[in-house]
C-alpha cells in the first residue's frame, strides 16, 4: 500500500480582496513534496495566491500554512524557502555573484562561498558571474536571481513565471534541473499561463481561473477533460446554409449557427473529425470553402471550459 | 544587518543624488561666509533664527534628509526587490534599523559638515559653539530620518509628503503659531543647540536639554518601531 507524503503548504479557504475586486476566492489545496504546477491566464490570482503562500500578502479569509506554521510574520520559516517572484528586477549596480553572495548572508548560509559557486553553477552561469546584473539580458538575469534563490538550498521553492525570458536551452536546462530538485525531495511550485510549459514538468497541477481553483490532480486527467471540450469553428464558404445542411449530419458535430454574415458556427466535439470530413463534405456538395478557424484555442477559453464543468 | 546596511548604502549613493545634497550642504556655509565678510554681522540671536533654525535645521538638513531617507525603502518598494529582504529569516528590525543608519551615513557628512562649518565661520572658531550646532544638527538628522523612513513605508508619494510636511509644518505653522513648536523636530533640535552652549545660544524660549534629549530619543524610538510594525504587516510587492 503506497502512502501519500504529507502536505507540506496548505491552502484553506483562502481569499483575498482589494476593495470590491475578488482577486482569489475561497481557495483550498495541499501541496505535497515533488512538482507542483499553478496553472491560469493572466490576471487569474495565481501571483496574489504565491503572494500569500510565501506570507508577502496577508490572506483577507482562509490560512496559509508552511510545515504546520503560519507563513504570514514568521521569518524563521523564510530560511527553508526559496522565493522567486515574478519581476525582473535585479540590482543592476552589483555582480552576479555579489547578488547570490548577499542572498546567502541573508538566508544565514554558513559556508557562504562555496554555497554561492554552487548556486551559480546550478544555473550554468559562472562566465557571467563577474558582470554588473545590469549588463545581463532577461534570461540570465532570471537564472541569476534563481540562483539567488537556491543559494540556501531551501526545502521549498515557489517560482513564479520563472521561464519568462528563458530561449529554449535554459528551458530544457531549468526542467532538469527543477526534477533534480524535486527528485531530492523539495517542494517546488511553478506558475504559468502556458499549459505546455507546466505539462512538461509538474506531477500536479492547480488550475486557477477567476480567483477559484478550477481543477486539480494529475495532469493526464486535466489533458483528458480539455481533449473532450466542444469546440466551436467558423466556417465560411458560398454556400452556407447548403453547409450547415451537410455538417449538422456529423456525428461529432452538436449544433450548428448561420452567421448574419454568411459564416457557419459548428459547435463540435470533435475538431479532428471535424478537420477530415469537411473538406469531403464540401467537395461532394460542390461547395467552395473559404476559410475555416477554430473560435476557442485561447487559453482564457480552455479555462473558462473547465470552470463551467 | 551588515548586508542590509551595505546594499541600502549603495541604493543610496548616486552621483545625482550626493551631487544635490552637496549644493544644497553648500548653501548655508555661502551664506555665512557672504554675511561674514560684509560688516554689517547680524547678532547672535538674528543668526540663529535666519541661518541655523530656518536655513539649517528648518530647511536644508531636512531636504537632505527627505530625499535621502524616504527613498530608504520607497526605491525597493517601486522596483520590488523589498521581498529579497523580507523573505529573509531575520527580524524585521533588523531590516529597517540597518535602513536608517544607511539613510543617516549618507546624509551624516554632508548636514555635518554643513553644520560644521557655518557655525566655524559664524563664532570664529568658538569650538564649543560649533560643537553644539554640530551635535544638534546630526541628532536633528536621526530624527528626520526615522520619520522620513516610516514615511517611506506608509505611502509610495513619501517626497511629496515630506516635503509637504518641511514647508507647512516646520517652515511655516512652527514658526508663528507656538503650540505647534512642540511638534516640531526643529524646535528640539535647536533646544539642544542652545543646551549645549548656553553661554553662546541664551535667548529665545527652548525647552530644557534633558527633555530636548528624551523627545529626541523618544521619536527616533517610535518611528523606528512604527517602521518596524509597518513592515511587518504590509504586503510586500
Amino acid at each position: 500500500m503506497s502512502t501519500q507524503p504529507s502536505p507540506v503548504i496548505r491552502v484553506d479557504h483562502v481569499s483575498r480582496w482589494f476593495g470590491s475586486v475578488v482577486a482569489v476566492s475561497d481557495v483550498t489545496f495541499d501541496i505535497r513534496p515533488g512538482i507542483t504546477g499553478l496553472l491560469g491566464p493572466n490576471g487569474a490570482g495565481k501571483t496574489t495566491l504565491l503572494r500569500m503562500m510565501t506570507g508577502l500578502a496577508d490572506v483577507s479569509d482562509g490560512s496559509v500554512t508552511m510545515f504546520g506554521e503560519p507563513v504570514r510574520d514568521n521569518p524563521a520559516l523564510y530560511g527553508r524557502i526559496g522565493v522567486m517572484s515574478e519581476h525582473e528586477t535585479v540590482y543592476s549596480f552589483m555582480k552576479g555573484r555579489e547578488f547570490v553572495r548577499m542572498m546567502g548572508r541573508l538566508r544565514g548560509v554558513k559556508d557562504l562561498d562555496a554555497a554561492t559557486e554552487r548556486a551559480i553553477e546550478l544555473v550554468d552561469l559562472v562566465d557571467a558571474a563577474a558582470l554588473p546584473m545590469g549588463t545581463y539580458s532577461r534570461g540570465m538575469r532570471q537564472r541569476m536571481r534563481l540562483a539567488g534563490t537556491l543559494v540556501h538550498d531551501p526545502e521549498v521553492l515557489i517560482l513564479d513565471e520563472p521561464l519568462n525570458g528563458a530561449d529554449p536551452r535554459q528551458r530544457v536546462h531549468f526542467q532538469s534541473l527543477l526534477r533534480r530538485l524535486a527528485d531530492g525531495g523539495r517542494t517546488i511550485v511553478l506558475s504559468s499561463h502556458i499549459l505546455e510549459e507546466v505539462e512538461q514538468v509538474a506531477e500536479t497541477v492547480l488550475l486557477i481561473v477567476n480567483g477559484k481553483l478550477a481543477a486539480s490532480g494529475g495532469f493526464r486527467a486535466i489533458r483528458a477533460a480539455l481533449d473532450k471540450r466542444p469546440y466551436h469553428v467558423r466556417v465560411v464558404s458560398d454556400s452556407p446554409r447548403e453547409m450547415a445542411a451537410a455538417v449538422v449530419r456529423l456525428p461529432s458535430v452538436e449544433a450548428v449557427n448561420v452567421d448574419p454574415d454568411g459564416a457557419i458556427i459548428v459547435l463540435c466535439n470533435n475538431v479532428r473529425d471535424l478537420q477530415v470530413e469537411l473538406p469531403r463534405l464540401a467537395q461532394a456538395a460542390s461547395i467552395s470553402l473559404r476559410r475555416v478557424e477554430p473560435l476557442d484555442d485561447s487559453l482564457e477559453s480552455v479555462f473558462g471550459y473547465l470552470v463551467e464543468r | 544587518m551588515t548586508s542590509v546596511f551595505l546594499l541600502t548604502l549603495r541604493q543610496l549613493s548616486g552621483k545625482w543624488r550626493l551631487a544635490i545634497m552637496a549644493i544644497l550642504a553648500t548653501l548655508p556655509v555661502l551664506f555665512t561666509a557672504l554675511i561674514v565678510r560684509s560688516g554689517t554681522a547680524p547678532s547672535v540671536a538674528e543668526f540663529e533664527v535666519i541661518v541655523l533654525s530656518t536655513m539649517l535645521a528648518g530647511s536644508i538638513a531636512p531636504l537632505i534628509i527627505v530625499s535621502i531617507a524616504s527613498v530608504a525603502f520607497a526605491n525597493e518598494i517601486e522596483d520590488r526587490t523589498l521581498a529579497n529582504l523580507t523573505l529573509s529569516p531575520i527580524p524585521r528590525w533588523q531590516i529597517v534599523v540597518p535602513k536608517l543608519a544607511a539613510a543617516v551615513a549618507v546624509a551624516a557628512p554632508f548636514i555635518a559638515g554643513s553644520a560644521f562649518l557655518t557655525s566655524h565661520l559664524a563664532f570664529n572658531q568658538d569650538i564649543t559653539a560649533t560643537f553644539a550646532v554640530t551635535v544638534s544638527a546630526l541628532v536633528g538628522l536621526l530624527m528626520y530620518a526615522s520619520v522620513f523612513v516610516w514615511l517611506g513605508l506608509v505611502t509610495r508619494q513619501a517626497i511629496g509628503v515630506g516635503l509637504l510636511y518641511i514647508v507647512l509644518w516646520e517652515g511655516f505653522f512652527s514658526g508663528y503659531v507656538s503650540g505647534i513648536r512642540f511638534l516640531s523636530i526643529r524646535h528640539y533640535a535647536t533646544a539642544l543647540m542652545h543646551g549645549i552652549d548656553p553661554r553662546r545660544f541664551a535667548e529665545g524660549q527652548h525647552v530644557n536639554f534633558g527633555i530636548a534629549a528624551v523627545v529626541a530619543l523618544t521619536i527616533v524610538l517610535v518611528f523606528t518601531a512604527l517602521s518596524t510594525r509597518r513592515l511587518r504587516r504590509m504586503d510586500v510587492p
